[in-house]
């Protein structure tokens, strides 16, 4: 079961990832647009639509990455003083409650939507011959059907936890504050850090 | 089972507002099935309530939002026409998806985040810190003033509070525990300092509330800025005023720590006189030193005078300028300059013109066909009366002013004056430029100047109109992008010599995937929210929920000042549980409709915002900031110390807030100049 649900982990991330380049892209094609406009004088028509598919695609092709890594915010009053158990329940319930049905809904009709689009060779209207719009709606069902999978995954994670009592283990990932290796930039060793408790009590007692 | 303290505190607060809306819901109306109008309001103060619940508990905002959003707005649909309610909101969801996807504002936040992922990682903070500290080591509380600074700076750039947070953790909190700081001014100026990030700009933050609210993002970042530098300031003339006043909170440096070792060439050079330039020129023509360097070294020390000097020429020629001069004064002086300048304009082209009709009298018209810009009546009269007439109205209008002879505008008067200051410092900084000046001045170049220029040009060309937010974003990013690369060549080309490219661009590999990676996580979390939020949104409004607090408001009676106090005291409330992503996503939409009725610039509402969420994030128990500095201080170094640390901060941003709204000149000053 373990591995099923780190299969699927994987597969999130993999996708999440793959598509996370396209920030670079995006930078450097804008980057290209504003030198080229500036001074070459020579700007592009379908600039605009181009930074817009890239964005968007983007943030929603890595929902499920950002899921899987347990990154989505969360209100964290009361969570955090919670059992590993009470949090399991009170997941489980919820993502059935509120998260299976959004995330279906907006599938299903995405799905439909795409469609639409692919049917009638929609096009973008921003400028007179703009570039085909149904890829970039596409990605709308496709993120979707990600993230509903993944969901499920996480809803087994509850299930587990209910039952082990302990939150199952994730893939590793690079991590916005890794307090480790921000040390190691700064050349500061935990020893340090400890060291400095001398400076702390000392202070403490002269008061 | 065992329940905390706080868990007990929580389920009450939920239970009041359960109880509360469930109290007050007209439950009898809802038992017959037919929903009138006032009923479905209702119902959305109902939803209203229980996302507030759902967000406390702590499941995923984004999805509490989409999934409550879809079942409420199926009611408000179904109670209308129930065969076509399935397909209206599935319409709606996919709709407002959509628009969240090609939303050509919020395409700014990735761009902006990346950015500040790689200048993070460009690994610059230590150095920024210790220049700043040793060129402000006079000021009293010199170490924590420097943090602050450095926060402000490095927090502007990155706009990542948590890391800011550990990096100064790390930094700062041994060098000031270490000159016996105080424990709490230690904690609440990092903790303080850290959050910056979020009001100055460029910020997500803005951008967030300017897609949500509809404000142009540019007028925001124009009147944010000094609004942020405001309480930048506020923070640090409080640390300057409590070490004054209690020099034991922060003693003085010792006269060991404020000197910096110098190298060998500056150190031979230092026993010959104090000042660095004139040993430098001195030493230009001793033939015994390696001249390369020493004439590396003076052009460094000159680079104060160097910009100094062109600074002053570009503003010559752009005062002086025949007409494009005209914008630039506007900016400086007021109106009156401007009509005095385009005012000798006109007499300047009148002049041009007299040599030229006396060999062409019968071509008035056309003369006055080219004027640019005259006032409309010399070009009206030109041509309407007969030419004579015409000319005596051109040379009459010219001795009004005193035009000089050349094309060029005459030099207005405060050109002298910032040209005599200008002359001033210049003599100053060389007379001060000594030896141990001159070292630090070469560490702020290697570390403030460039993040402080990148900032300014990112945010100057967004501000003055010359790119857009999304194009300024990505140009910074690619700026961060440089900047990592340099900084990381620097540092191994130090640490092992020899030829670095090659580790260099490996390294810079590593850190482009990485911080591509965390963009990508921290895009999709805020805008996943904003899908969230815009189909809750959308139902709210579906439902009338709006109308039922705008008439509750209005009902109420308050005048604007209550109004405003009532919301800012809301949103302070607000900060303390949740955070600003939710905050402004959920409760904004509630707030912007009734700010016309009030008469309140959504712009200026938008910065007292900004300011305001500023404390949620040294408010407990959510107070990030706090648990990030703990997460890298001594064990004990207790959490209580850090919030009490944090307090006299909070306090200060209350103030700013107060200020701000008293002279709301603070924030709508720029804006108004640049945009009216």
């Amino acid at each position: 079961m373990q591995k099923l649900l780190l299969t699927i982990d994987k597969i999130s991330t993999f996708v999440g990832q793959a598509f996370s380049w396209l920030i670079v892209a995006l930078t450097l094609m804008i980057s290209w647009e504003v030198f080229s406009r500036y001074v070459l004088d020579h700007p592009h028509s379908w600039a605009f639509d181009g930074m817009i598919m890239m964005y968007g695609t983007l943030f929603m092709m890595a929902g499920a990455y950002t899921l899987a890594k347990a990154g989505h915010v969360r209100g964290d009053v009361l969570y955090g003083f919670f059992e590993p158990r009470t949090q399991a329940t009170i997941d489980l319930i919820l993502y059935i409650v509120f998260f299976i049905p959004g995330v279906f809904a907006l599938t299903y009709a995405g799905y439909y939507y795409a469609a639409e689009s692919w049917a009638m060779n929609e096009h973008s209207t921003i400028t007179a011959d703009g570039p085909p719009i149904y890829p970039f709606k596409t990605m709308l069902p496709l993120a979707g059907a990600f993230l509903f999978v993944q969901g499920i995954v996480e809803i087994i994670r509850c299930v587990i936890c209910i039952k082990n009592g302990a939150w199952p283990a994730r893939i590793e990932d690079v991590e916005e504050v890794d307090v480790d290796k921000l040390k190691e930039m700064v050349h500061v060793k935990d020893d340090d850090i400890a060291k400095l408790d001398r400076f702390v009590v000392q202070e403490g007692s002269t008061k | 089972m065992k329940v905390k303290k706080e868990l007990w505190f929580g389920f009450a607060l939920m239970a009041i507002i359960l109880a509360t809306v469930v109290f007050f819901m007209p439950w009898g109306n809802f038992v017959d099935g037919h929903l009138s109008r006032e009923d479905l309001g209702y119902l959305g103060l109902l939803m209203l309530a229980l996302i507030v619940v759902a967000i406390m508990l702590g499941f995923p905002t984004a999805f509490t939002l989409m999934g409550m959003g879809v079942f409420f707005g199926w009611l408000a649909y179904r109670s209308v026409n129930p065969a076509l309610a399935n397909q209206q909101i599935l319409d709606l969801m996919v709709q407002r998806a959509y628009s969240v996807m090609s939303n050509d504002v919020l395409i700014a936040i990735p761009l902006f985040v990346f950015m500040g992922y790689l200048v993070e990682r460009a690994n610059l903070i230590e150095k920024l810190f210790k220049s700043l500290h040793l060129s402000l080591a006079r000021l009293p509380g010199a170490l924590a003033v420097a943090t602050i600074v450095t926060c402000a700076i490095f927090a502007t750039a990155t706009g990542i509070v948590g890391a800011v947070v550990t990096l100064m953790g790390l930094l700062a909190l041994p060098a000031m525990l270490r000159a016996g700081y105080n424990i709490k001014l230690a904690a609440g100026s990092i903790t303080a300092g850290g959050c910056l990030g979020i009001l100055i700009p460029p910020s997500v933050l803005l951008i967030v509330y300017g897609a949500t609210a509809g404000v142009s993002v540019v007028k925001l970042y124009a009147g944010a800025f000094f609004p942020g530098i405001m309480l930048a300031g506020l923070y640090v003339g409080y640390v300057i005023l409590m070490a004054k006043w209690k020099p034991h909170l922060a003693p003085p440096l010792s006269e060991s720590e404020r000197q910096v070792p110098l190298p060998p060439l500056s150190q031979a050079l230092s026993a010959r006189g104090g000042n660095a330039l004139a040993g430098l020129v001195g030493a230009l023509r001793m033939p015994t030193l390696p001249k390369r360097q020493v004439a590396t070294q003076l052009l460094v020390s000159l680079l104060p005078a160097i910009s100094i000097a062109a600074l002053l020429v570009v503003m010559y020629a752009a005062a002086t300028a025949p007409t494009a001069a005209v914008d630039t004064t506007g900016l400086v002086q007021a109106g009156g300059s401007v009509a005095a300048e385009s005012d000798s304009a006109a007499a300047d082209s009148g002049l041009q013109e007299p040599p030229k009709e006396e060999g062409g009298l019968q071509e008035p018209p056309k003369d006055a066909a080219d004027l640019k810009e005259p006032p409309a009546e010399a070009g009206s009269a030109a041509s309407a009366a007969p030419s004579s007439a015409g000319m005596q109205a051109q040379t009459a209008s010219a001795p009004d002013t005193p035009a000089p002879p050349a094309e060029r505008a005459p030099v207005p008067a405060w050109y002298w004056i910032v040209f005599g200051v200008g002359m001033a410092s210049l003599a100053l900084v060389s007379w001060l430029m000594n030896w141990q000046r001159l070292e630090i001045f070469k560490m702020l170049l290697a570390s403030f100047f460039p993040l402080a220029v990148m900032i300014l040009a990112v945010l100057g060309s967004i501000v003055f109109g010359l790119a857009t937010p999304t194009e300024a974003a990505a140009v910074g990013a690619f700026g961060g992008l440089l900047l990592a690369g340099v900084y990381r060549y620097i540092a191994t080309k130090q640490s092992e010599g020899g030829p670095a490219v090659v580790k260099t661009l490996i390294d810079l590999g590593g850190i482009i995937k990485e911080s591509s990676f965390l963009t990508a996580k921290t895009s999709a979390m805020v805008c996943w929210l904003f899908v969230g939020s815009s189909i809750f949104s959308a139902s709210f409004a579906l439902l009338g929920g709006q109308e039922i607090i705008e008439r509750w408001v209005l009902s109420l009676g308050l005048s604007t000042v209550q109004f405003m106090m009532l919301s800012q005291f809301i949103i302070f409330i607000l900060g303390w549980p949740l955070e600003w992503t939710e905050i402004i996503v959920i409760f904004m939409p509630i707030f912007i409709p009734l700010l016309a009725k009030f008469n309140v610039d959504p712009l200026f509402f938008g910065l007292l915002v900004a300011l305001n969420l500023q404390t949620a994030f040294l408010s407990p128990p959510v107070a990030m900031a706090a648990f990030y500095l703990k997460g890298v201080s001594p064990k004990h170094v207790t959490l209580n110390q850090i919030f009490a640390g944090m307090m006299p901060f909070m306090g200060i941003q209350v103030i700013a807030l107060a200020l701000l709204y008293i002279w709301p000149a603070i924030g709508m000053w720029l804006p108004n100049v640049l945009y009216k």
